[in-house]
Parts: structure tokens; sequence; C-alpha cells
């Protein structure tokens, strides 16, 4: 999403969703793992007979609630999607005043960009990456984009998507997804035909080789139907784990420092450089950054101890799965390892043991002794032979701590300490503050320039009893006027302070601590009867509940929708005011001020992008950018794939058979002849994750006992398999012996003309707690999405037998 | 100093104020006066929490008793929830009095077949040294990179390249915060957790 | 405290199972040890200590998906056969139309398991007693909603005074039976009316519910016809030996049902692992 809109976020918030008329629920199986989703989506069928759309693999619980299901090949989502664009444009479905005003549509594009049989112009196949120089805006001689005068002109954002989806219609969507033609169009029209419409998605459509192109499908449908902005509009991420947005927000990437500021390499060796690189929007934030994390050490004389941070190395830059193979090959010699169980939730798992087993010392701490902290006793293994020095430590549960976390809407909620751990557990965060107060007293006294950061560090979070206070790191989240001591009042506050005078632990929280704990308020009362609670916790941005709200407003700052009404330009106070905090760029800035017009202020032309072009904005005649726009490795516009282990050609283009720049990690690749059945991997209502928790509780236990694999009657006729028989299920990479689940759920699709099984299994099992059960993981292969890492766990190619 | 004051000003401030609203949450348990059924939340405290799993944020109310968990349910006054929970929120009560959670830290010896229990002061003593030694040991001063220009050049790494740190998008933001300030001030930029899969 | 009603509407439900949950949670109910019996469903039967469960039913007709759910649990009927039945008097109604087992009372004897049209009460082996939902009833006199109403998040679950409840299942039927013209109300024809009531979106019998639920004959028989003629005519012969043979007939229905229970009780020996 951030490429298209600016921020990488869920758009709206979980009880705006009653606001809605239609939902595109399609990589989400949200009744069974979002199940709070389902509250506010009934709400909205009671309010406004909303339609549910359900596009998935299988027909899951939240299918059994729709009013349209299409059981979709898996990993074909763009095919469809593609198809619903095209559809859109050809009949000028599109809402013209949002495109017009609020998108890239009208720019033009260089006139070097192509795509041809399945590549964008600037494919290097040695790298396997593209140069991206062609993907650029014509600009004129201030660095602008140049605009056409209509949406017609041939080298438009607008005529470039046009020509591109041109090859997507109906029948050859329906020829690769498995969905029936009629049944794709009844879904656009639908869509198309109840305004404010409302996409969901998950994990089904980001775990892909093709994952954020097909999110970017989804951008540009809400964007071409006026879907963006608007209460019961948008894209809605419905992110896995209870605080994956705050410890996003938090950088616990390779990729980010908190706050999304881009990880520095080696070829940024001051900041000056940095900012070359990235422009002068960074700069603000990591020099807030640098003055929260080395205090008054940071100064400008030194760069603000820039130097500290260690540089990436782009050519080593593992993510989260690859890092097991960077174990197998040496590089790695420990692993801090806090709340994770990567024995059961990484694809190709063998690789994660192979990983594990080449360390010196693997710390784990977590609540229960999860499957990762215990790999070197799986069965199979031999812990004699598996030299790793092991730690666990236990943690303190949820809410045995102080501390806050940020659901999927940005809504940052603190929580004070309920109970006493049963155990002898601490928090992760003293956890962490006593291992670095160690290794400070380790290296006290050094000289060497490598200790520096440690020791100059900025870290005190005690409490008067010597223990960290979550407070005191959430209050450096918010930030402080670094020359009088204070907590940053607000956002503002920090956007205005001149650089170097302010810090922020991570700048999109700051004001969270301005006047007082802003994420402990507790006045859940709905003025609005919209589904915004302002007083409720703390949102970031700004306690924005929608964002993008500025596009809920005609040309005269007035709102469209006078049933759901979010802000406007009070005139009469010439202040933008409303229901919900404006997103604009400068509350006093009128919509007839070219400020006044921006409802995507993160993108650096301040409209939402259609096409992610690149894009850079600089001020005529100064040497360093302002802001670079978001982009995707793997082109400017959505393509479909096929998935790395598929069943068929591809029959846009067979000589791009997939995204040529998947990354594959795993070394065996299987072929449709062994394998024929493809296999989509998921979660149960029932289950979390890896189950590390749930598998532990033996209520949740009696309901879900143990995996199974799905399969349709044809496949069971096929093989004889009776339900809750055990089968063997395999992969090129590994086997696991499982209960079969026989189901009409599941039915034969055709794939252009030829049938096609689906089998499900959920993946939730390991071989410990109190009911283990095989992991689905030992089967799924480790083939990375380029812009996300996010491996491709939705496809993989299997077979079965009885076993 | 005047930032420290005004650190535990707020402290002090924010403390008083929780502490006020959590006497108005959930329920009234005025009107439940006993009808001949006892109602074991009687003389709770009530504490709010939020949940554990999806991205929901649903709140969770504990009723605590003289520090035990009597009960935990849906928290009525968080807007997203209003207090309902899904299955698994609503086992969390379990979690509590769980007898599986390992009583004190552990470690596992190479080659060895069990767990032997360790005091935190020894984990704590043997990770850190852990740690200084492979980071000493794996110590990158510099990169070699190649300019746009085509020239070779020695750039700053500052980077410990044998450690690696796996994060969770299940524990607190200030968690998660001191995790990544920890693993770059030790100077490792191999940090990730489960986002990205 | 007037009558009230528990409206269960099953075109909401997405078999999620917090209900089931919750119930443990606050009866503190242990688990028990399961298999996936069908579907998604590993219970399929009401035992001691699971109160209720949710039924899975898997439809494919002309090419559509249905994925049914029902909730079942004591249905605290108006007229309870298994009060009627009770050897001890164990078995009481409260104002709100709860129907409750008297600990101190019940002896474990089971006629309410054989006489209840649903098979729900269950004799604790352990403790000699019968035990089933309580409707939550010390929460209920205590104002507060049952506990599996108050966790339902999809709002398929709601508690509220008769009369509005009825109210609200007569309007949520007639939307719902545009697009599901089998939908019917069940459970206020029948048992005198219960106090939980169901919003289904197929017959009854495709969620393996008997239809027409009734007390069973010999129960009737036996305490609205012999047993107070009994009390009357107690020495005419003729009359003693219907008895008998009745009371026979009886004991043999009962003892049929008690084994069929059997299996449940050994799967609540041990709490789930």
């Amino acid at each position: 999403m951030s490429p298209s809109f600016g921020r990488g976020a869920m758009t709206n918030s979980w009880s705006d969703m009653q606001n809605s008329k239609c939902f595109l629920i399609a990589g989400s199986n949200c009744a069974e793992n979002h199940p709070i989703a389902m509250r506010w989506i009934n709400r909205a069928r009671k309010k406004w007979g909303a339609k549910i759309i359900v596009v998935d693999p299988r027909f899951t619980r939240t299918a059994a609630q729709a009013d349209i299901f299409a059981q979709i090949r898996p990993g074909t989502d763009i095919a469809y999607l593609g198809a619903i664009i095209n559809y859109i444009i050809e009949q000028k479905l599109y809402d013209e005043y949002f495109v017009l005003n609020f998108t890239n549509a009208l720019y033009k594009i260089n006139k070097d960009y192509k795509f041809e049989d399945g590549l964008f112009s600037g494919f290097d196949a040695e790298k396997k990456s593209y140069v991206t120089d062609s993907w650029a805006y014509q600009l004129d001689e201030n660095y602008k984009p140049i605009k056409a005068d209509s949406l017609d002109d041939p080298d438009t954002v607008f005529s470039k998507l046009k020509e591109h989806f041109s090859r997507y219609d109906f029948e050859t969507a329906a020829k690769i997804s498995g969905i029936p033609a009629e049944k794709i169009k009844e879904i656009a029209d639908t869509f198309i035909n109840n305004r404010p419409g409302n996409i969901l998605y998950a994990l089904g459509m980001t775990q892909h080789t093709t994952g954020v192109q097909g999110i970017r499908c989804y951008a540009i449908i809400q964007l071409l139907l006026g879907n963006v902005g608007k209460a019961g509009a948008g894209i809605q991420a419905l992110r896995g784990e209870p605080n994956v947005q705050g410890s996003t927000d938090m950088a616990n990437l390779i990729t980010n420092l908190p706050g999304y500021i881009p990880y520095p390499t080696n070829a940024e060796v001051t900041l000056q450089d940095f900012a070359v690189k990235h422009g002068t929007a960074q700069l603000r934030p990591m020099v807030a950054l640098l003055k929260a994390w080395f205090g008054d050490n940071a100064t400008e004389d030194n760069d603000y101890c820039y130097e500290y941070l260690p540089k990436l190395n782009p050519a080593n830059k593992p993510t989260q799965t690859e890092f097991f193979n960077w174990m197998d090959k040496g590089q790695f010699k420990i692993l801090l390892n806090f709340g994770s169980n990567s024995t059961v939730s990484i694809p190709d798992r063998k690789m994660v043991a192979r990983g594990l087993s080449k360390l010196d010392m693997l710390v784990v701490a977590d609540v229960f002794e999860i499957e990762t902290a215990q790999f070197w006793r799986e069965p199979g293994l031999d812990p004699k032979e598996i030299q790793t020095e092991v730690f666990f430590l236990p943690a303190v549960f949820v809410y045995e701590k102080a501390g806050s976390m940020t659901n999927s809407s940005r809504l940052i909620q603190w929580k004070e300490a309920a109970l006493k751990p049963p155990n002898d557990a601490l928090p992760d965060l003293d956890i962490i503050d006593h291992i670095f107060k160690k290794l400070r007293e380790l290296y006290a006294g050094s000289t060497d320039p490598k200790d520096a950061p440690i020791l100059k560090a900025r870290w005190n979070y005690d409490n008067e009893h010597g223990e960290p206070d979550p407070l005191k790191v959430l209050m450096e989240l918010g930030g402080y006027d670094e020359t009088t001591g204070e907590p940053l009042p607000t956002l503002g506050a920090y956007l205005n302070a001149p650089i170097g005078t302010v810090s922020t632990g991570c700048w999109i929280y700051a004001g969270v601590t301005g006047k007082g704990n802003l994420a402990a308020r507790r006045d859940g009362i709905d003025k609005t009867g919209l589904g915004i609670t302002e007083n409720f916790a703390f949102a970031w941005p700004g306690n924005i509940r929608v964002l993008y709200n500025r596009a809920s407003c005609d040309a005269n700052g007035q709102p469209l929708d006078k049933d759901r009404v979010l802000i406007w330009w009070d005139a009469e106070k010439g202040e933008w005011t409303g229901n919900d905090n404006p997103d604009v760029v400068d509350k006093t800035k009128g919509p007839d001020t070219p400020e006044g017009k921006i409802a995507f202020k993160q993108n650096p032309e301040g409209v939402a992008r259609l096409f992610a072009a690149k894009y850079v904005s600089r001020n005529p005649g100064e040497p360093i950018p302002i802001r670079s726009a978001g982009m995707c490795v793997d082109g400017p516009l959505p393509e479909f794939y096929e998935p790395v282990e598929s069943p068929t050609e591809n029959i846009l283009h067979p000589n791009v058979q997939n995204n040529p720049l998947a990354n594959v990690v795993s070394t065996e690749i299987g072929d449709v002849e062994e394998y024929p059945y493809v296999l989509t991997t998921y979660a149960v209502c029932e289950h979390f994750c890896a189950g590390g928790i749930t598998r532990n509780i033996p209520w949740l236990n009696e309901l879900m006992p143990e995996p199974f694999v799905e399969i349709s009657k044809n496949v069971a006729k096929k093989h004889g398999i009776k339900d809750g028989e055990l089968v063997e299920l395999y992969s090129a990479r590994g086997s696991i012996k499982v209960r079969a689940l026989v189901t009409d759920r599941l039915q034969t699709y055709k794939i252009n003309g030829k049938d096609q099984e689906t089998v499900g299994m959920p993946w939730s099992w390991g071989f410990a707690s109190l009911s283990p059960g095989p992991s689905a993981n030992t089967v799924t292969m480790a083939a990375l999405d380029p812009g996300a890492g996010t491996p491709e766990y939705k496809c993989c190619l299997v077979n079965i037998r009885r076993a | 100093m005047g930032m420290d004051v005004s650190r535990r000003g707020f402290l002090k401030l924010s403390g008083l104020s929780i502490a006020a609203l959590a006497t108005g949450l959930g329920f009234d348990l005025s009107v439940a006066e006993a009808r001949g059924y006892a109602l074991k939340l009687e003389g709770c405290k009530k504490i709010p929490s939020i949940c554990h799993f999806c991205s929901g944020g649903c709140g969770l109310l504990l009723h605590i008793k003289d520090g035990k968990l009597i009960h935990l349910e849906g928290d009525p006054d968080n807007p997203t929830n209003e207090g309902t929970l899904c299955p698994k929120a609503a086992s969390l009560q379990h979690v509590a009095e769980s007898k599986d959670r390992p009583m004190k830290p552990m470690r596992r010896a190479p080659g060895s077949d069990h767990w032997e229990e360790i005091s935190w002061e020894e984990a704590f003593d043997r990770i850190a040294k852990k740690i200084k030694e492979v980071r000493d040991a794996s110590w990158v001063r510099e990169d070699e990179i190649v300019t746009q220009e085509g020239e070779k050049r020695k750039v700053p790494a500052n980077r410990a390249e044998g450690i690696a740190v796996i994060g969770s998008a299940e524990v607190d933001n200030e968690e998660c915060y001191l995790l990544t300030k920890f693993s770059r001030l030790i100077g490792t930029p191999y940090h990730e957790h489960q986002a990205r899969i | 405290m007037a009558k009230k009603m528990l409206f269960i509407d099953t075109s909401l439900c997405t078999g999620c199972r917090a209900c089931s949950v919750a119930c443990k949670a606050w009866n503190e109910l242990p688990a028990e040890k399961t298999r996936r019996l069908t579907s998604y469903q590993s219970q399929d039967r009401t035992t001691p200590t699971t109160w209720t469960y949710v039924s899975f039913h898997e439809i494919y007709e002309d090419g559509k998906m249905k994925w049914l759910m029902y909730k079942h649990q004591c249905y605290h009927c108006g007229e309870p056969a298994c009060m009627k039945a009770c050897s001890s008097d164990a078995i009481y109604k409260e104002e709100e139309g709860y129907v409750l087992i008297d600990h101190d009372k019940c002896i474990g004897c089971g006629y309410c398991v054989a006489n209840c049209p649903w098979n729900v009460p269950k004799v604790d082996n352990t403790i000699k007693k019968a035990r089933k939902c309580t409707g939550c009833i010390d929460r209920i006199k205590n104002g507060l909603l049952p506990a599996c109403v108050a966790t339902c998040q999809t709002g398929a679950l709601s508690f509220g005074d008769r009369d509005e409840m009825m109210e609200k299942a007569k309007a949520r039927l007639a939307e719902v039976k545009e697009k599901h013209p089998k939908a019917n109300l069940y459970g206020d024809q029948f048992m005198g009316g219960t106090t939980y009531l169901y919003l289904l979106l197929d017959d009854p019998e495709v969620y393996g519910v008997p239809a027409k639920p009734s007390a069973p004959v010999s129960l009737t028989l036996w305490k609205d016809i012999i047993h107070p003629l009994g009390g009357i005519a107690a020495g005419a012969a003729g009359a003693v030996v219907v008895l008998g043979v009745l009371a026979n007939a009886l004991r043999g229905n009962y003892s049929k049902r008690l084994r069929d229970n059997a299996g449940v009780s050994s799967q609540s020996d041990g709490e789930g692992r």
C-alpha cells in the first residue's frame, strides 16, 4: 500500500467497517482469524444491507457468511483483479473526480517505459532486477511531473494502466484463476455498484511471490472507484499479530529504523549522504531518532552520532526466512529470539533446524517452552550431535506487564500490569535491559571506537527499584523537546521544531505522551455514529482514524457523503475540522490553496499512485532532494505471474512463467507430474499462528484437537481416502502424516480447460506443547516476494497417498 | 535537570489518572446484589488489558481478587470489541494459571539431551559474555564498496556480522523498540521478525 | 424478574465457538480429550463438563455450499420433561424461565437425562449428580449477560426480555426468508416454549435436532395419567398391573438411553491435553 498511498497501514478502523455497503474479502478469512471484523461487518449488513463477497481457495467460515463466494486457485488473484480493473476502465465506471484530483492518472510517463512479454523495461537478467529509470515521470524544469490535459493522452498513467490491463478480460482471468467469467463479472458489478466499498485482506494476499503486486491491484481498484479516504471505504490490511503494526513501526526489520526511516547502507557514510539518497524529509526523523538514542552526545558537530549506526551491506541483506540459511552457511553465531517460533512458522523447516544447529548459542525468551527453544529434541534429530548452547528465558504474558500495543488500525492502547506471573518470569523489556546493562559493564572503560555506541547511548528507563519502566520508554517514543526536557505535546510540535532540538524514538508516535499518556485514555464514546472514538487511546499519526480523509471532500472542502461526514473546511474559522482529525498538509490551508487539495501528503507528488513511478521531489537548484516515492521492485504496475511451484503454464507470457525477481531460497522444487495438487496453508479460529500459546490451552485443544489436510471428494475417491484416515502429504521438500478431512468445501475446478485440485492444511502445529501435531511447513516452500520478503506459504505443489 | 523533574511529574500524574479511571470500568456491580446466587466477581478489582492474538486489539477485563485471576472476559468499555471476545481471547484466563510455563530460566548445554535450571543472573552473565565474544570476533570495521564513478572505496561498516536478532509482533511497543535500539547499539542490522512472514 | 429469552440467530453464527470457551471459563469446567469427529466439529453431545457445543453441517446442493452451525445446550423449556421426570424434586424453575438442578436434592438417577428430548443433562458419575447449562443464572440474577452471549462477537447470540426477543426473532426471520425460504424459528412451538429460541436456515433435522420435540409418551402417561390415577385408585388391581407394565417399559427406556450416554462420562475423565 505504501507505494500507492504513501503509508503502508490499514486505512480505516475496525469499527469503521460498519459504514460500508460492500466488502470484498479476499486473502482474509476474517471470521476465523480476525473474528472481531465480523461484528462490524454484520453491523454494516444491518445498517446498509451491505453485501459480502468472499474469494478464497476454500469455502471457509467467512465464506459461509458471503452473498457471493468464488473459489480461486491459490496465487492467481492478480488475474481476476486485473480483469476487474480492465472492466472499470473500459466501461468508464471509475470515479472521475477522484481519479483526476487525488491520483497521478494525468501524469505523463517516460517515453522509454515499456511492458513486453512479461517484462517491464529495464530488466537486468543477470542481476534478476530492474533498472527503474524508465518507470519515471516526464518532468518539467522544476522537477515537477508534467500533467496531460486529458486522460486520453497516450503518455498518461491512465493510458498506461488501460493498455497494461487490456490483456485481462474475464475469460482469460477465468482460465487462470478457475473462477467462472460470469462470476468475476458479478463480483465486479457488485463491488462497483455498492460504494463505499471496503477491501479486507490478510496473509492470504501477502504470502505469495506476487504479494505486493496483489495489494497494488487493490489500491488501483479502490483509487479508480474513489474508495479511499472515506468512511466505510479503503483497504484494510488485517494484520496477523497483536502488535505487528507496532513491531513494524518500531522496525524490528532489516530495512528500516523506527518510523519507517530507510536503513542506511554503507554507501551513506555521512548524514549528508543519507539525505542525498533518501531526501531531506528523512533527515528530521533520523536526527530525532539519533537524539533519542544518544542524547546530549548527539550534536550537529558530530553528525548526531550517525556514524555509530551499523551500516548495512546491500549485498548481505537477509530477511527472516533467509536468516536460517545464513546460519547454515556460518555467518551467524548467536541468535537472540524474543517471542517467535520459527521451528514451526518458517517454510521448508528442515532448513531452520540446520541453521539453528550451526549456532554457538540460541537464546529464546517466550511464555511457553516453544518448539524453537527445544529444536534439538525434535523427533528424528540427535541432541548429542547438536552443539548449540540453548537458553530458555521465561517471559511474562501480555496482562502481566505494563506497556502498549498498536492494533491493526494504528490504535496505540496502553495497559497496566494486572497480575504477577505464576513463575519466575520477566518482561522482555527487563530481559533486554539486563543484557544491555551487563554488556555496558563488560565494555566499561573501553576506548575502542567500536564500543562507543554501547557506552554513549542514552539508556535509562529505571524506576525506583532499578527496573525499566515501560512508560519511560513510551515517552521516548512520544518524544521530548531536548532544550527544555518537556514531552512533545503533539506531532505538530515535532514537525515544526528546528532539527536537532527534539528527540523521538519513533516520530509517527510523536505526541502520544504529550498531554498525559494518551494511549491510556478510556473514553470510548462514539459521538459520530461512525465508529470514531477520538478520546479512546491514540491512533498514529495525530489521532487520525481514517487516513487520507481529505479525499472525502469535494473541491470546496465539503463532505461528498452526507451520511458519512468525516471532515470539512470551515471557511469562517479558516481551518479544516470535523468528526475525525483532518489528514491534511496544514489545517489552515483551505481547498483553494495547493496544499489544501492534497489528500496523500506522504507521497512526494501529493496524490495517490495508480502507477508506482520512480519520483523524487526536489526544490529547483538544491542538490539534496526532498522526498522519494515508495516503489515496487518488480514493476510499476501489477502483473500476473504463476507461483514458483505451479500446476500450469503462464498463458499471458509463457516465456516468463514466474515473477522474474522472486527470491527462491528452497533448493528442492517439484513439478506437476509428481506433485499434481496445489497446497494452501492457513490458520483456524481456535489456534493462533505457530500455536506456542494456544496449543497450551486445553479449552482450545478440545475444540481443535489436531491438524488435518482438507481434500475434495474427488481427491478422496481417487486415492481411496475416507474422512479421518491418516494420509501422507508430501512435496519435493518433505513429507508428513496427517488425518484427512474430506469435504465439499473444496471443489475440483478448471484451469485452462483442465481439472485441478487444491488441498489445504492449517499450519499451527509442531512437535511439542500439550497438543503436538505435524507441521505443514515441512512441505511448504521458501520462495519470497522480492519486495516484502514474504514466503509463498499459500501455494506449493504436493501429492497425497494413504499412509 | 529540568527534564527529570518533568518526567517524574508526568509519571505521577498519569499513575493517578489510571487509578481513577479504573474504578469506572465495565458493568456496575452495585446492582449485583446477592439474590440467592452469589457472584464470584464480587470484591474483585477490574483491570483492563489487551488481547494477545490477532491485530484487533480487543480489550480484556481481568477480575482479580487477592492477586489471583478470578475471571477474564471482554472489556465492555473498549470500543473495538464492546465486551465480546473470540474463542482464543476467551481462553486467556488459562495462561495465568498454567502449570506448563517453565518456572525458571533454563540452559541446555551443547550436546545435552535435557534442560538445567539456572538463575537469571547466570543466564544474563553467560549471554552477555557470549554476545561480547561474538561481537568482538565478527566485528567489521570497514566495507569496500564501488562508487557510482566505478572507484573502490573503504567505508565504515560498524557491524557485528555474527549476531542475529529475531523480535516479535506479540510483545509490547516498548519491548519492540528497546530491542531495535539494543540491536543497533550493539552493531547488528540483522534484526527481523514475523511481520515479514 | 420478567421471563427472559436467549435468541440464537444461526444465520450470523460463524462457528467460532467462543461461546463454548466462555461457558467453560465462567463455569470452571475442564477441557475434555477430544478428536475431530466431522467437519470442524470435535464434540457431539453435552457432558457433565461440556454444557454447550456447536455442531457443523456441510451441505452441498446445486453447486452451492452451505455450512450451517448449531449451538447446542439446555433449552430451558417452558414445560420441562426433565423436571417432570425428576425422581427427587431436584429440578426447579426460576421466574426468568431457567430450569435448574438443585444438587442438594439430586441423587443422580438419570431420569432427567432419559426424558430430555435433546438428551441434554448428564450425570457426573464421580459426584452422582446431573449437570447441565444453568443459563448462567448467577450472572443473570446479578444483571450480567450469560457468558456465551457476553462473548459473542458476531451478534448471533442475544439476550433480553422474552417478548422483545420474540419480536426480534420474527423480524429477523422475515429478513432471512428472502434468501433462505426454509428458514424457521425453533423453540417457541413446543415443550411449553423454550427459553432458548433459534432462527434456523433449514429444517431442524438438517441440524440433527428433532422437528417436534416432546416429552416421551411414557413420561406423560406415568406422570399425568397413571401416577395421579394410581394415587386415587391405589387398591384397584387392574391399575396396578398397568402401572407395573408401564413402569418397566419406562425403566427399559431409561437404561437404554443411559447406555447410549455411557461413552460420554468416560470422555470427561481426563482433562484434555
